[in-house]
């Protein structure tokens, strides 16, 4: 009880913040800072501080931007950081406010350095020059930069942990901590990997001396994580990424739900696929008005999946087959299905054939394509973003961050009251200022289903802990003998949790068929199946909540975006460092991220608190 | 095409090559579940092994020419026990659940190769053809095979010797009913349930080293087909015993081998026969029923 008393941050965080300022503070010199420019193969231009400039590319930028400020505070952030390890070290109760110092300055240096590239910018851009000519518009801080600002979060918050009622707030994100880990632990280890595969992106005409190597190597670790994170702020981008996160939130929902009830679906790429066969089946023969198809095909999608789930469900209840092992044989009978009826319009049977009236003339193994009213529109149509002219407000972003923010440290009867009030309150007063301007018209097969698949989230979470069908299935998923014991029946439980997983999987069917992700409206041979494995990696990334399945899949839908950029820009790398991200973090999850359990589920905070109450009595 | 065609020496050789991989997995599966660790990892250890094995053979196909080729089984079956010793790891040491892991495992197995490839061959899809595969040794024409195959089949007499008649076998058989029961008699249950899901590990990258040398002389993607969870399958069919799964192993093969050849013919679509080893194993697993397994397998020890 020492700490608590004594007011210190914990030992284990002032250690933590203590290495993460002194790799930051020796990193401001041994890091990369800034990208001044950089090329389309990745070369750059880079601001070593306090060495000054590196060019890897060959062709660096005519002017270079004035460092005079930013160079300066870097300084000034290089004393902040070694302040904030000595406050570390001795385990200060003011480490707090040395790391928020550094924080700011880091930020400051940050905003100094860009907006010196944004002035060149417009030098340039008055000048007539097209925007894509311009060399600084792909500049940025690097991760000379970035690590203080990380070390001055870091430090901000092992610090306040010296205060309970800050612990007692960041208790509530203890549940983040095995997924964020395990991110940072994949994302290590992805490091390894790129640095092994990809060589230092440079001109030729450049003589790679250690130098270059050391400072290229580190670039390159930056430049591939960036890209893979840049659709976060292209807004075309970004709609991309939400299209590919639909099917993982649907896929994702459906593992975490089995889960839940304590079973492992591996099967949803075979629900998806019986998701996706309903769903064509109706859009494309049930001659029905649109008002009527759509609802009936959302509905044929998720039975198509429901029947596909309850297919082992009924086997694990009545016969006590693993759902483990009947699901991937499933998947594979799905997928026999999908050929049977796409592959081929004769079925040869004993020497005869009949005809078979599924698949399109053509040499694709596809369907027809559906009527018009069972398509589901784009999002970007719906508002209004595919025309010339059009602009999007970002201030709803603001919102939910205020929300969520307010409502995780927030302690208060009405938090959900409060914190939406404040969500819509700010989104609304900042929508006209935070509009910006779309250069280019927004055109993505992101659709409606996106918002099926947030409704579905919302329903999972209503469901799983509000009503008593909830509690049973989540009882059976802890423990199903006690459950048993506890008079609620296994078997129709079981066939239950892996009908409804099947059905949210196989709404996946909305997604690509009728919201027409494939590029047609059309039942296709290249339905990704993967999917439904990504849905695995959700679901554990998520910690089986729905907010956690979207936040996640929307991770990946960007993931996924980035990985293609980082497959055209780079020669030995392609997306399949996506693919090996995703299950390095699986495996790390499945290790509980390698931390113990003390620090992963120590004893609840009231039990804490009780035994101090007792001890004080005492 | 008639049944005639079904009654050739030719078939019959198609048969025992679907047999070969799909033995070697499940007997991989046999040593570790039966020392109760589950290893649905099988599937990706089994492409681990492929793409070890035909990339070694293809980068010393120039200085060992038809020594290569047994170079590459070994590294192919190294590498599927370094896998499996990831898997091993993850699910004793850090008590993980195992079929996550495993999951986890085979996750890992869709990403590596297209980054092993992409920096070798500049291809994400396969490798360099291999000069040398393993060779075909055989009677007749039609009846030959290359040595994994033998080997597989010898696996099987290897895998009942080991586990009925040594000290070992009777450690592993123990470790995977009560561990605790085991480590009170002094058995370090950590040590067996690693050393076995190494051997399945080595196993199942013989079986990756078949398809990628044994039978064709590339690695391409996708190669496993789902064999490595068909072997989970002929194992839990099989009883958990070496006899059980060489047989249900025989008759996944056959149908394997089935739908290989209906392939274009006008009997059956070949779809539909392709489903059969797949319906077959969810029928036979409803009616093989419940508990016959290891009673500790899939529960973490903790000792």
């Amino acid at each position: 009880m020492l700490s608590k008393t004594s007011k210190q941050p914990t030992v284990f965080a002032s250690r933590l913040a203590g290495i993460l300022a002194l790799v930051a503070l020796l990193g401001l010199f041994v890091f990369p800072t800034a990208t001044i420019a950089r090329n389309f193969s990745g070369a750059g231009t880079l601001w070593l501080f306090p060495r000054g400039i590196m060019d890897l590319s060959g062709f660096p930028p005519e002017k270079i931007p004035d460092l005079a400020l930013a160079g300066t505070l870097n300084w000034v952030l290089a004393v902040s950081l070694l302040v904030t390890v000595i406050a570390a070290w001795r385990r200060q109760s003011w480490l707090w406010m040395a790391g928020l110092l550094s924080l700011l300055l880091g930020l400051v240096c940050a905003w100094a350095f860009t907006h010196n590239l944004g002035l060149l910018s417009q030098e340039l851009l008055a000048n007539n020059v097209p925007k894509r000519r311009i060399p600084y518009l792909t500049g940025g801080i690097n991760m000379g930069l970035l690590f203080p600002v990380l070390s001055g979060l870091t430090a901000l918050v092992c610090g306040l942990t010296a205060s309970p009622v800050w612990m007692q707030r960041f208790e509530r994100f203890r549940g983040i901590l095995i997924p964020f880990v395990s991110i940072l632990l994949s994302i290590v280890v992805g490091s390894i990997v790129v640095l092994l595969v990809q060589a230092v992106p440079a001109d030729p005409s450049i003589k790679l001396d250690f130098a270059h190597q050391w400072y290229g190597k580190l670039d390159l670790l930056w430049f591939v994580y960036t890209t893979l994170f840049a659709p976060l702020t292209n807004i075309n981008d970004l709609f991309q990424s939400l299209m590919l996160a639909t099917p993982l939130i649907f896929t994702g929902l459906a593992v975490a739900f089995a889960f839940r009830t304590g079973l492992f679906n591996i099967g949803a790429p075979g629900q998806l696929t019986m998701g996706a066969i309903f769903a064509m089946l109706v859009g494309v023969y049930v001659p029905l008005p649109a008002w009527l198809l759509v609802p009936l095909g959302v509905l044929a999608a998720a039975l198509g999946g429901a029947f596909w789930g309850f297919i082992p469900g009924v086997l694990k209840a009545r016969f006590g087959s693993s759902e483990v092992i009947n699901t991937i044989m499933l998947n594979y009978v799905a997928a026999g299905i999908f050929v049977l009826m796409l592959g081929s319009d004769k079925l040869p049977f004993f020497g005869k054939e009949y005809p078979l009236p599924f698949k399109s003339p053509g040499f694709e193994a596809k369907s027809y394509p559906l009527q018009e009213g069972a398509r589901l529109q784009p999002l970007s149509s719906l508002l209004g973003l595919d025309q010339s002219g059009a602009a999007l407000s970002w201030s709803p972003l603001i919102g939910i961050i205020l929300f969520t923010l307010l409502f995780l440290l927030v302690r208060h009867r009405y938090r959900a009251l409060l914190a939406g009030t404040a969500g819509v309150v700010v989104s609304v007063l900042l929508w006209s200022t935070l509009k910006i301007p779309l250069d280019n018209t927004v055109g993505s097969h992101l659709n409606t289903s996106f918002f099926i698949a947030l409704v579905c989230a919302w329903l999972f979470a209503i469901v799983m802990w509000r009503t008593t069908t909830g509690y049973e299935l989540r009882a059976v998923g802890l423990s199903p003998k006690a459950a048993e014991y506890g008079g609620i029946n296994v078997s129709r439980n079981t066939v239950l949790a892996m009908t409804i997983a099947g059905g949210l999987a196989g709404l996946c069917g909305t997604h690509y068929v009728m919201g027409g992700a494939l590029d047609e409206y059309v039942l296709k041979q290249s339905l990704p199946t993967n999917v439904g494995f990504d849905g695995i990696t959700i679901a554990l990334l998520g910690q089986n909540t729905p907010l956690g399945v979207v936040v996640s899949s929307i991770l990946f839908g960007v993931l996924d975006t980035g990985g293609l950029y980082v497959d055209q820009r780079l020669d030995a790398l392609n997306r399949d460092i996506v693919t090996l991200l995703k299950a390095l973090i699986v495996l790390f999850i499945a290790a509980q991220g390698f931390l113990s359990r003390k620090i992963t589920s120590p004893p609840p905070a009231v039990l804490v608190k009780d035994l101090e109450k007792k001890e004080g009595q005492a | 095409m008639n049944w005639e065609t079904f009654l050739t020496t030719a078939f019959l050789g198609s048969i025992i090559r679907s047999i070969a991989p799909l033995l070697l997995a499940a007997l991989g599966g046999l040593f570790s579940e039966r020392s109760g660790i589950v290893n649905i990892a099988l599937e990706g250890i089994i492409i681990f092994g492929a793409l070890a094995g035909a990339v070694t053979t293809q980068l010393l196909d120039a200085s060992l020419g038809s020594a290569a080729p047994w170079v590459g089984w070994i590294a192919g079956a190294l590498v599927g026990g370094l896998v499996a010793w990831i898997h091993a790891v993850i699910s004793i040491k850090y008590r993980a659940d195992q079929v996550i892991s495993g999951t986890a495992i085979n996750l890992l197995a869709v990403g590596v190769p297209g980054i092993v490839l992409g920096f070798l061959y500049q291809s994400t899809t396969e490798s360099k053809q291999v000069e040398h595969a393993l060779p075909q040794w055989g009677l007749t024409e039609e009846l030959t095979f290359s040595p994994p195959v033998y080997f597989a089949f010898l696996m099987v007499l290897i895998t009942w010797y080991v586990l009925y008649k040594t000290p070992y076998g009777l450690r592993i058989r123990a470790t995977g009913e009560h561990p605790k029961a085991a480590a009170s008699m002094g058995v370090n249950v950590y040590r067996i349930r690693y050393t076995a899901v190494i051997i399945s590990g080595m196993l199942a990258g013989t079986a990756g080293v078949f398809l990628s040398i044994g039978n064709l002389n590339a690695y391409t993607k996708n190669m496993s087909a789902g064999i490595g969870f068909i072997a989970l399958a002929a194992l839990i069919f099989g009883k958990w015993t070496p006899v059980g799964v060489l047989l249900s192993t025989v008759l996944f093969g056959f149908f394997r081998a089935l739908a290989t050849q209906l392939g274009g013919s006008n009997l059956l679509p070949s779809s539909l026969v392709d489903m059969m080893p797949y319906v077959l194993t969810i029928i036979v697993l409803a009616f093989t029923g419940k508990s016959v397994g290891p009673r500790a397998v899939g529960k973490p020890y903790e000792g």
